[in-house]
């Protein structure tokens, strides 16, 4: 069975040759290449020879065209600070909480600052691998673009004192996503993952969360899947068991836990979705290989009955982790055990 | 004092303010508000705060309120009164998020502590030669981000080279969180701002003993 055809399997439900594995690695995969990060997140071709590259070492199902938090944000006029090795991070936002939204232009994926190095990632992952392994876009979530643009707690605070101006500036977000996300279909990923940490209860509260975020997500997924995905995958690190049962009228066909949440609450749903998760990141670094494996063994017998499930870690592995316990996590997927 | 404690809890800061003024000229002195207004509100939201439900906007609006209390009563800054203990915090040099960071700061302020902020993306020396300075009781690091583990790991080891091995370290943040506290070579690992409140009142209690 070829790798996408392993995670199609898992997204249907339907039984698969081996449980499929995939490994949320970004910048990891940069210095396991002997790269900077630095180089990593600015040039697309460098970015798919590292995915690439770790693709041959591990043996996973996916490779990611993702470079950090900042893609969208930067295009729209964020000033970002970048590090030898480490992710770069926002010095100045682009916008404050009174920008005037209908004259800043949505951005162009083609030309918008790294944007385009995404889409020339993506474009050479596809054409070297074709339909062997998933490849995989990546967008932020609304919520996490608002927190981008503006700074965490002016978002937070402007969700209560200003409503009307931040549900203004979630839908000028909605749209950038929509735009990036389609641009990213084109250039040659099966589906762009919708990546939204801000998003969390341990961010927001579930009301919220079902007021201001949930019809922006269903209005992205169904998007995206109109301009062709594979699926609708949505990855809110943190707790998120409030809002599970939210999550599956998004539309997404598959679903990320992190390690805060519990896999029986996830058994428990009564539903036809595929969930991916969901080994603590941090062990990545600090664990020893034995306990990965007994985490990952332990996960795939959990969901053993159930189908429609991917290991992976419950978030990014970070990038310093080591790489014998990434392997361990894959050997478990490979195991007869 | 129930509807100011009711304000706090609706994070309303603009009515806070205001109960708080009736409450001043009705009589009411500072550290009866601060105990019984501020300190109540607190426990409440603590009790409230669950590992599962535990979110930064319900606390961020909560601490601006407490926040605009604390200003109306000391204008011109400080608390006027003793405070509970020093308490240095910071994010680590390379994490520059102070989200988590900034909340600590609010509910430890809001409890009583002195708070010296050494700010994010902070070195470890400035940071142990801060606590060293400042008579601190405690150390608090928020991480968001998992590179700054071997940092936190070295801090408890130049604390004590400069001879402040007392100092209580405290580690949070989504990325902390995740280890023990054996692992970061800290004397505890908070799930929550409260979790690392509730350790320090016992901790510095009892070094006061």
């Amino acid at each position: 069975m070829r790798s996408l055809d392993r995670i199609k399997a898992a997204i249907n439900l339907e039984p698969t040759d081996r449980l499929p594995v995939i490994a949320q690695i970004f910048a990891h995969t940069a210095l396991i290449a002997g790269k900077s990060i630095r180089e990593y997140v600015l040039c697309g071709r460098q970015l798919a020879e590292c995915q690439v590259k770790a693709l041959e070492r591990y043996g996973c199902d996916a490779v990611f065209a993702f470079m950090d938090a900042n893609i969208e944000t930067e295009a729209l006029g964020s000033k970002i600070a970048y590090r030898l090795n480490d992710y770069p991070y926002v010095q100045s936002h682009a916008f404050t909480k009174s920008t005037n939204l209908e004259a800043v232009p949505i951005p162009d994926p083609s030309n918008a600052g790294r944007m385009p190095e995404i889409l020339k990632g993506l474009g050479i992952m596809r054409r070297e691998l074709g339909d062997e392994v998933l490849v995989v876009g990546c967008v932020l979530g609304p919520m996490t673009l608002v927190t981008q643009l503006v700074g965490m707690e002016t978002a937070l605070y402007l969700a209560i004192d200003d409503p009307d101006g931040f549900e203004k500036l979630l839908d000028f977000a909605t749209r950038v996503i929509i735009r990036f996300g389609a641009a990213q279909i084109e250039a040659g990923a099966h589906l762009p993952l919708l990546f939204d940490p801000s998003a969390s209860m341990a961010v927001i509260p579930a009301s919220f969360f079902r007021e201001f975020e949930l019809p922006r997500l269903t209005r992205i997924i169904k998007a995206f899947q109109s301009a062709g995905a594979l699926a609708g995958w949505l990855h809110i690190a943190g707790p998120i068991t409030p809002v599970l049962p939210l999550l599956a009228q998004t539309g997404a066909n598959v679903i990320n836990f992190d390690y805060c949440v519990d896999p029986d609450e996830v058994l428990r749903m009564k539903s036809r979705l595929c969930f991916n998760g969901n080994i603590k990141s941090l062990d990545f670094e600090i664990a020893e290989d034995e306990e990965i494996f007994d985490e990952a063994l332990r996960l795939k017998k959990l969901f053993s009955a159930r189908r429609g499930f991917v290991l992976s870690s419950g978030c990014e592995i970070p990038p310093g982790s080591r790489p014998e316990n990434i392997e361990a996590m894959v050997a478990a997927a490979h195991s007869e055990r | 004092m129930d509807s100011l404690v009711e304000a706090l809890l609706n994070g309303d800061q603009a009515r806070s303010i205001d109960e708080t003024r009736k409450l001043r000229n009705a009589g009411a002195g500072i550290e009866r508000i601060v105990v019984e207004g501020i300190g109540r509100a607190m426990d409440r939201l603590d009790g409230k705060c669950t590992i599962e439900q535990f979110n930064l906007l319900e606390i961020m609006l909560v601490g601006r309120a407490a926040m605009g209390v604390i200003k109306e009563l000391f204008p011109a800054g400080g608390s006027g009164t003793p405070a509970r203990g020093t308490v240095i915090v910071c994010s680590l040099e390379g994490d520059v998020h102070d989200i988590g960071k900034n909340i600590l700061k609010m509910i430890l302020t809001a409890k009583g502590y002195k708070v010296i902020d050494c700010g994010k993306d902070c070195q470890v020396d400035k940071l142990v030669e801060a606590a060293g300075q400042h008579g601190a009781d405690a150390i608090c690091i928020s991480g968001l981000i998992t590179t700054v583990v071997p940092q936190v790991r070295t801090v408890r080891d130049l604390a004590e080279k400069r001879g402040i091995g007392h100092v209580r370290i405290l580690a949070g943040g989504a990325a902390l969180k995740q280890a023990t506290a054996q692992d970061l070579r800290v004397d505890f690992v908070a799930d929550t701002a409260f979790d690392a409140a509730r350790f320090l009142e016992s901790a510095v209690a009892v070094q006061a003993v």
